[in-house]
């Protein structure tokens, strides 16, 4: 017999999980943050999100941050004003 | 037995197969990754099996040497190889090169490896005929090496996390080497600041490559102009990278004229453009554009008088405005975008133009030196 290695990630650890944050009981006037990942129509269907959620949940003030190249990770400053300022935050791709 | 996890197979014919049933190749056949070939790649280069070679952010994934050998086995690489591979990971794996795009985008970029220096022709890494295509083991293994890992360690499988439209071949490899020699100047490694007489490596996320034929013409500005249109072609036009490989005969021509890196590479910048009325015209101009103070520059940065009075809105996307036939939308943001080599075989006027992934600024070449 001949042991064929694994070339995968399997048999690694895996990543540790993220804990997640605490989730609101109601969005009525909390302050949403909208995270568009820098493709063109990300903002556009994020907005779309956010009037649904002003109409349903009442949600507050809305606050919008787009990416300028799709690959890069959010800035520091972005995530931390972000963090700061918005009770959620949503993140959407739209190309 | 190893303690390695894997499976075991009587038949190494069956092990072709066995790792094909479990998802672990490119569509071609692999070489088994056993023990001792592993163990013989490993030794070829001067990290510990456990040393992490790319760390993939998004998706917190850690790449062994021990992976990216049992990789490299699989691709079909000599020992010898493995400092490349090695060196070309840590080059896809910084930062700067934002990797989960490229390995993930719907443009279906394939990972470009240039080597320069004295160990391409020690490795017999192709510089010469058909440097892009099949010719030589280093060329096709060091640059397949890269796509096993991509699919078998960071899980970029075709439809699920790679997204690519349509891909390309170069995708199933893309590793050359510059010839030196037939180069009017200093390597590309050199020019990028790693010391002369070392090895290293410099990485792109490239889109397929163009020939630029033209057998008609010495003269440096009526040659360039070949490359140039072909640079501005719209399919294509992007803030992004290019690399140009020049053919030993073309590179003859602006080697007699005494052109030389800069000047080339000006010249390129400066008439690889469209008028924004072009781009237009073409639907080339998203109105999400003008919402992105990157894209914006390089919309109008080399407008006559500089940024228009009126800063532009999102519906100027789809209409020709007075002045925008006068606006020129270059290639990249400059010269330093693009990127010149040499390659390819003693005859013919064919050389090449690979445009950058992306319709946007895409990643930046990064080049790392290979472990002596």
């Amino acid at each position: 017999m001949t042991r064929i290695l694994d070339p995968t990630l399997a048999d690694a650890a895996t990543p540790a999980a993220l804990p997640r944050a605490l989730r609101p009981r109601s969005l009525r006037g909390l302050t949403v943050g909208l995270l568009a990942n820098g493709k063109s129509n990300g903002m556009a269907l994020l907005d779309g999100i956010a009037v649904r959620l002003s109409e349903r949940h009442g949600i507050g003030e809305v606050v919008r941050v787009a990416k300028t190249n799709a690959s890069a990770p959010v800035s520091e400053r972005d995530a931390e004003g972000l963090a700061k300022r918005c009770a959620v935050v949503i993140t959407a791709i739209g190309d | 037995m190893s303690p390695r996890s894997g499976i075991d197979i009587a038949d190494p014919w069956d092990a072709i197969e066995a790792c094909y049933a479990r998802g672990w190749t490119d569509g071609l056949p692999v070489v088994p990754p056993t023990d001792a070939l592993v163990d013989a790649m490993l030794a070829a280069g001067p990290w510990a099996a456990d040393d992490v070679l790319v760390h993939e952010p998004v998706r917190d994934r850690a790449v062994t040497a021990e992976k990216a050998a049992i990789n490299a086995v699989m691709a079909g690489c000599r020992p010898e190889y493995f400092p490349v591979v090695g060196a070309a990971l840590q080059a896809i794996g910084d930062p700067a090169f934002m990797l989960h795009g490229p390995a993930t985008s719907t443009g279906g970029s394939a990972l470009m490896v240039i080597v320069s220096g004295p160990i391409a022709p020690r490795l017999a890494i192709n510089a010469g005929a058909n440097l892009f295509g099949p010719s030589a083991r280093a060329n096709a293994t060091i640059g397949r090496s890269l796509r096993l890992i991509l699919l078998n360690c960071l899980e970029c499988r075709p439809g699920v996390l790679d997204k690519s439209t349509q891909g390309w071949p170069g995708k199933y490899t893309l590793c050359f080497a510059e010839d030196e020699a037939q180069s009017p100047w200093e390597p590309v490694s050199v020019a990028r600041g790693i010391p002369a007489g070392r090895s290293a490596v410099t990485v792109y996320a490239a889109e397929s490559g163009h020939n630029v034929l033209s057998h008609g013409t010495a003269d440096p500005e009526r040659l360039l102009t070949c490359f140039a249109d072909v640079m501005a072609g719209l399919g294509s036009l992007s803030p992004g990278r290019s690399v140009v490989v020049f053919a030993p005969e073309h590179a003859q021509h602006l080697r007699r004229a005494a052109w030389t890196r800069p000047r080339v590479q000006q010249w390129l910048y400066d008439h690889a453009w469209r008028s924004l009325a072009d781009l237009k015209r073409a639907g080339k101009v998203e109105p999400a554009f003008y919402t992105n103070p990157e894209l914006v520059a390089w919309l109008y940065g080399d407008a006559p008088g500089g940024q228009p009075d009126r800063r532009p809105v999102p519906e100027d996307a789809d209409r020709v405005v007075p002045g925008d036939e006068a606006v020129r939308v270059h290639r990249g943001l400059g010269p330093d975008d693009i990127l010149l080599a040499v390659g390819g075989g003693a005859a013919g006027g064919h050389s090449a133009f690979f445009p950058s992934w992306s319709r946007g600024r895409s990643v930046p070449f990064v080049t790392k030196e290979v472990p002596a």
